[in-house]
């Protein structure tokens, strides 16, 4: 059989997919149709090595991770039972791979921006690739939800305008409760009553005009 | 340099996006910092024009010009929206020019290069993005004082210059469409 072999090569990162071609599929001889292994190496890390389902695993955490950093929110991606994991570390990201051989620990792999960005781009051109005919399960990039992305803005910008808005209409409230009304007076005017009323009759002498 | 990867689609193929402010804001900033990044930006996008066949598109470079001036925070905008083939070629033209200026993307985000050469590099990108938002950008609207705010530069270019290394490329075109098309938080 045809064992073909190609390398996808970044500054920090090789990717390398052995297979063969599908001949049942109608492909060529130089199209690989079925994927037998694949190897990468990441600058300072082991090398990694495995079938078509751990590749697939890579993808299925790595291009929804590069995703939303892409839109400035750090998501790790994969659960526990997940043979690949991704997650943000200070100044950086941790890849983790958990081995389906039962005597080999996790492996974690720490990668800076610049290595996520190469695996990222080997594994873009692996995807593109003509001459490798494998139907990858669909990455379908959504634009991400509103509470995603309030997620990135920190936790005390994100509450220092409803802290604010609260406390002042607490203030207003409290303001308003201190503050004194003004009095309502219901009896009659003050001026009619303080004023001195001039004697009707100042003289006695002086004629009444109202007789 | 890498030679930038053109891909040439018949622009019945382009996707619909039409951007919303948010999303024309950084679709521009996105290309401002190409240009901080390349002296030579202005022409090389036009250049890239030309080669993912946009010409009809961005005949010249004051075509290119105004397309972008939709951009609200820029000092002479322009209202209403962008159209959806143009934001798609603006899109593309991006990711290719962030494939071509790849290496060196690359080397701002890398840890490994020496601190000192990492933070003169830095320092020269900062220098050329603050001109270049200066000159282009209204300096009234607090967005941009806050992209020109000692505290906050540092992580915004960073940010931006992590966006261009992920979106390099062809296989960036999908992920930054979407991600400009997010709804402001």
């Amino acid at each position: 059989m045809l064992k073909l072999s190609y390398r996808y090569d970044q500054t920090a990162a090789r990717l390398e997919v052995d297979g063969l071609p599908d001949f049942s599929s109608g492909h060529g001889d130089s199209v690989i149709g079925i994927l037998s292994a694949w190897r990468l190496q990441l600058v300072g890390a082991p090398e990694l090595e495995g079938k078509r389902d751990h590749l697939e695993a890579l993808m299925a955490v790595v291009f929804p991770y590069a995703r939303h950093q892409i839109s400035g929110v750090s998501r790790p991606e994969g659960w526990s039972h997940h043979p690949v994991s991704i997650r943000p570390v200070d100044g950086g990201h941790q890849l983790g791979l958990t081995s389906s051989q039962p005597d080999v620990p996790p492996l974690e792999i720490k990668l800076d921006d610049a290595d996520l960005a190469d695996l990222l781009r080997c594994l873009d051109a692996l995807r593109a690739d003509e001459r490798v005919a494998i139907s990858w399960p669909e990455i379908i990039n959504h634009p991400l939800s509103r509470r995603e992305l309030v997620e990135r803005v920190p936790l005390v910008r994100r509450l220092a305008a409803p802290v604010f808005g609260g406390v002042a209409l607490v203030v207003v409230g409290v303001m308003a409760m201190v503050a004194p009304l003004p009095s309502q007076d219901t009896k009659a005017p003050t001026d009619s009553i303080e004023a001195p009323r001039p004697d009707p009759v100042s003289d006695p002498s002086q004629a009444d005009p109202s007789r | 340099m890498t030679e930038a990867t053109v891909t040439h689609l018949p622009e019945a193929s382009l996707p619909i996006a039409v951007l919303g402010r948010r999303g024309m804001e950084r679709l521009d900033l996105l290309l401002l910092t190409v240009e901080s990044l390349d002296f030579n930006g202005g022409e090389a996008m036009l250049w890239a024009t030309q080669q993912l066949g946009f010409e009809s598109l961005f005949p010249n470079r004051v075509e290119l010009w105004k397309r972008r001036c939709h951009n609200p925070l820029r000092r002479s905008t322009r209202r209403g929206r962008l159209g959806s083939a143009e934001t798609e070629a603006l899109i593309r033209l991006l990711c290719a020019m962030a494939d071509r200026l790849y290496p060196m993307l690359h080397q701002l985000l890398s840890s490994r290069e020496p601190a000192d050469l990492s933070k003169q590099r830095w320092a020269l990108v900062d220098q050329r993005l603050r001109d270049l938002i200066a000159e282009r950008f209204n300096l009234r609207r607090g967005a941009v004082q806050r992209m020109l705010s000692p505290d906050h530069s540092s992580s915004i270019q960073r940010q931006l210059v992590l966006t261009l290394a992920l979106a390099a490329g062809p296989g960036g075109v999908d992920r930054l469409r979407a991600s400009l098309l997010d709804p402001t938080p």
